[in-house]
């Protein structure tokens, strides 16, 4: 579903790897991406394969619901709505009607950290759009009838994503308790109440603050030139101007001094259980050992924790672990739905218990080698098609900080060692780092009584 | 905005498209190269050799699915096929997923309506040791009982799972509610008490009477040389022993007649999913391009007639859509959307009547156009990867397509004038009769929506099954 943000999926920054990574990605000339940066400060970045006729198109704007108040929580994702519904030569449905009369589609997702244009298209209509990107960065307006009815459509999908979704809803709950000073402790589709009351200058602001060319990073693949994409991109993106990005976020969440939990109690068949800790941005030297961890706990049904909690012990359906890609300190969450009859309890020992094992002794040399040849796959499976690259060197060089780092990605996990991941997760995986999110269904609390 | 308004910028925009050439992709879709042979077991073995990523993709196809359930066992066929890697000859379940995670492969197996597949994805260089464990899980299952025990447990608390998600039991329902005791009615997962039913022999039974390699068409698809890859596949899946079995015929099913609906009661819903339909079309029907383009155009894309009336121009929901799900016999048709407790009719209206306009009006040369190129232009990346051709060429296979499927789609999508879409309209969008199958807070909406329908049924969520209720099953 289009304009959408899916919780605990979004953006989460490929885990790239391999000790035995084989030439063809190892070397940047035979992964040639070409990078211009626009004189209005957008940096271009292309990768040409003609293996389909078609483009992916990325647009990646560092802003995100992080960048948000109190009052007007879930803004940044309401204006990746509206940045479909009218500008100056396309105005409302325009856009959509032109792309998809040209064999085109479009998708954009909103993050806490950045907001996403996604554009698919034959390579024919490559011209049409830059006419429509171009036309709304510059020219974006405003029709009340349209904010009126697409403020709806926000509230329909925050029932979808969170009021009849438990997943959902306890993910914003655990959030909202994990974080106590920094803005990621509010929804990226905003509180209800946020929801029904932005206004237009709300908006207005919004666009000024955070939609600057300089403060996006463009990314194109597939059956296209370099040359011809920053021809396209001289004559309609250049011209526009920029000004001042989105003031910095100076708030550092401060140091977790103990357990945090919550319970939600409503209406459902099967309880749930979140346990989130504070981990590091992505940036962060630690991101490989960190990945390499998560590949051995939770990644198949090799991994440990499945092995124990849904296999062995069979005191979970599914048992995972998520962290967003991230500019600051951010939650990583490890998931784990109790089978009926399992109180949510015995889960989080068992949990723990497989979190104590990789602090108190070493992992195997063989599950360092097994995460890292997964790691190796996974790229692959990424890199396999325009759009998951378009996505990844993207993702890179806006979380990263250098798509380049996508081809030390190789040398970086290779670098990772067992006692790296020991230290990883005594560093990380704390009693006093971690808040525990359990639901309840009442009609069981109810029976009980 | 509303549609009426926005004529003059269409027409700029027609002036503008004109300036860019012509709308048309310009390429040629078709599938690559690829070789059949039949093993001399009777497996049916497609080969597509594809480089440029190192890897390698099994796709394999065995001719029976959950509409071979028997009634009150639902869920067998998918059990069945979840077991295959819970332990073999030479193999526990546990061997088996550290083995396949070691080489970072992924395995999975489940069971649709009509067949079941089981795929598996490894890297180039593990293909000896990946095709070995694919082999295994396929001809070598030995279904340990406390593995059963297992996985029926968990799929019956799967069940349970998705029952607090309305978006993840309205087809269940829906399907139940359309066809009734018909196999395609059952829930391919099973349900609360036919999970309870199944035992270890059935199991043991299902697996022997279809696992077979003249039922089975089996795809591989990747980096790989082609004549080790024949001789690897021999030596593993050649070694299949050959089994007669029964014929997998799904017999078609009417569609229903008047109106009728089921409100199944989730009292904590904050909206109403519904699905409102009637019986579609098969795989093969002759008719099935104009039908994607006409559905293309009334609810298969964001401008579609139904999303830009539910979503663009009133707000009701975040999206809305139609669907053939098309299979050997009839598949189910249907307009699935959501909406807040007290827009439920509103929204429900207005899809009654965006499918009366369908009719009223059929749709025009410019709506075609844009259709077409639509689909033309975003065909490409559903062929791009060894995994997705893989499927794509065995399912096709299945339903006796072939590569025409694609090759010829664009030739066949030309031929779709507005009188033929008229045509195809009056025959395959249902008007008069319709299933409404809702999900939400039945105290909020109950007396609202009695007026779609001359028949009304009610279950609460929480009830065991699906549709129809388990005691009025036999």
């Amino acid at each position: 579903m289009k304009k959408n943000r899916q919780f605990g999926t979004a953006l989460l920054l490929l885990c790239v790897l391999g000790i035995a990574v084989p030439p063809v990605w190892a070397q940047s000339k035979e992964f040639p991406v070409s990078s211009h940066t626009l004189k209005n400060g957008m940096k271009v970045l292309v990768q040409p394969d003609h293996s389909i006729p078609n483009v992916a198109l990325y647009i990646f704007y560092r802003i995100g619901s992080r960048n948000e108040h109190p009052g007007t929580t879930g803004l940044s994702h309401f204006f990746e709505h509206m940045m479909f519904n009218g500008a100056k030569k396309y105005g409302p449905g325009d856009l959509d009607k032109a792309m998809e009369a040209n064999g085109a589609s479009n998708n954009a997702y909103t993050s806490q950290n950045v907001t996403v244009y996604q554009d698919w298209f034959p390579r024919s209509a490559l011209e049409l759009i830059y006419d429509i990107e171009a036309d709304r960065i510059r020219d974006l307006t405003f029709d009340p009838k349209k904010i009126a009815s697409e403020r709806e459509v926000v509230a329909s999908e925050r029932r979808l994503s969170v009021d009849n979704n438990n997943f959902g809803l306890l993910d914003e709950q655990l959030r909202a308790t994990a974080f106590i000073a920094h803005t990621y402790q509010w929804p990226v589709v905003g509180w209800m109440s946020d929801i029904q009351s932005w206004t237009m200058e709300d908006l207005k602001h919004h666009f000024e603050m955070g939609y600057s060319p300089s403060n996006a990073t463009m990314v194109v693949v597939g059956d296209v030139s370099p040359e011809e994409i920053f021809q396209l991109c001289e004559k309609y993106i250049e011209p526009i101007p920029s000004h001042a990005p989105p003031p910095p976020v100076t708030t550092i969440e401060p140091e977790q001094l103990g357990e945090r939990r919550l319970v939600v109690h409503k209406p459902a068949e099967l309880p749930l259980l979140m346990i989130g800790y504070h981990v590091p941005q992505t940036n962060n030297p630690d991101f490989y050992a960190l990945n390499i961890l998560r590949s051995v706990l939770f990644q198949g049904e090799s991994s440990r924790m499945y092995q124990r909690l849904v296999d062995k012990d069979q005191l979970a359906l599914d048992v995972s672990y998520d962290v967003d890609s991230a500019f600051d300190p951010t939650l990583g969450v490890i998931t784990a739905q109790p089978r009926q009859g399992v109180d949510p309890p015995a889960c989080e020992k068992a949990i723990y218990e497989e979190l104590e094992n990789v602090k108190s002794g070493l992992i195997s040399d063989r599950e360092l080698e097994k995460a890292k040849n997964n790691q190796l796959a996974d790229f692959y499976r990424e890199m396999r098609t325009i759009n998951g690259r378009a996505n990844t060197i993207g993702t890179y060089e806006v979380f990263m900080g250098d798509y380049n780092k996508l081809f030390d990605a190789a040398k970086s996990y290779s670098a990772v060692t067992k006692e790296d991941v020991q230290r990883v997760a005594k560093k990380y995986f704390g009693p006093n780092n971690r808040t525990v999110a359990t639901l309840l269904p009442e009609n069981e609390e109810k029976a009980k009584q | 905005m509303t549609r009426g308004t926005s004529g003059l910028r269409l027409l700029a925009l027609f002036a503008f498209t004109l300036a860019l050439g012509p709308v048309s992709p310009g390429q040629s879709l078709h599938i690559p190269p690829h070789e059949k042979i039949v093993l001399k077991n009777g497996l049916t073995v497609l080969l597509m050799e594809k480089h440029g990523v190192p890897l390698v993709d099994i796709f394999a196809l065995v001719k029976t699915g959950a509409a071979a359930d028997p009634a009150g066992q639902e869920g067998l066929a998918s059990v069945t096929a979840g077991l295959l890697r819970k332990g073999t000859r030479t193999r526990t379940a546990q061997q088996f997923s550290a083995d396949f995670d070691f080489i970072g492969g992924s395995f999975s197996a489940e069971a649709g309506a009509d067949f079941t597949n089981i795929n598996a994805e490894f890297l180039s260089k593990d293909l000896s040791r990946g095709l070995e464990l694919f082999s295994d899980a396929l001809l070598h299952p030995t279904f340990p009982q406390t593995e059963t025990d297992k996985i029926l447990a968990q799929s019956l608390d799967g069940v349970k799972s998705a029952k607090d998600e309305p978006q993840a039991v309205l087809r269940l329902y829906y399907n139940g509610y359309l066809y009734g005791t018909h196999p395609y009615g059952r829930p391919p997962d099973g349900d609360e008490l036919s999970l309870k039913r199944i035992q270890r022999d059935a199991i043991v039974r299902f697996y022997e009477t279809n696992y077979a390699p003249g039922n089975t068409i089996l795809g591989v698809a990747g980096e790989f040389d082609p004549a080790e890859m024949r001789k690897k596949l021999e030596e593993t899946l050649g070694a299949w022993t050959a089994r007669t079995v029964g014929s997998n015929s799904v017999a078609a099913f009417p569609p229903a007649k008047g109106k009728k609906l089921l409100l199944i009661d989730k009292p904590d819903a904050t909206q109403t999913y519904f699905a409102i339909g009637n019986i579609g079309t098969a795989a093969n029907d002759p008719d099935r391009v104009a039908i994607r383009v006409v559905n293309t155009i009334f609810g298969g894309r964001f401008t579609s007639e139904l999303n830009e009336a539910l979503r663009v121009e009133s707000g009701y929901t975040y999206g809305a859509n139609s669907v053939f799900d098309s299979r050997r016999a009839p598949g189910p048709f249907g307009i699935f959307s959501f909406t807040k407790n007290e827009t439920t009719t509103p929204a429900i209206d207005l899809a009654l009547q965006v499918l009366e306009k369908l009719h009223k009006n059929g749709v025009t040369e410019e709506q075609l156009k844009s259709a077409k190129s639509y689909i033309k232009g975003q065909f490409p990346p559903t062929i791009e990867t060894s995994s997705q051709l893989v499927r794509r060429i065995v399912v096709n296979e299945y339903y006796g397509l072939g590569d025409d499927e694609v090759n010829q789609l664009e030739a066949r999508m030309d031929a779709v004038t507005p009188v033929i879409a008229k045509q195809i309209i009056e025959k395959h969008f249902p008007v008069d009769n319709l299933v409404f199958v809702l999900i939400g807070d039945a105290s909020a909406i109950r007396l609202a929506v009695k007026k779609y329908a001359d028949k009304m049924d009610e279950r609460p969520v929480s009830d065991p099954g699906f549709w129809p209720p388990p005691g009025a099953q036999k």
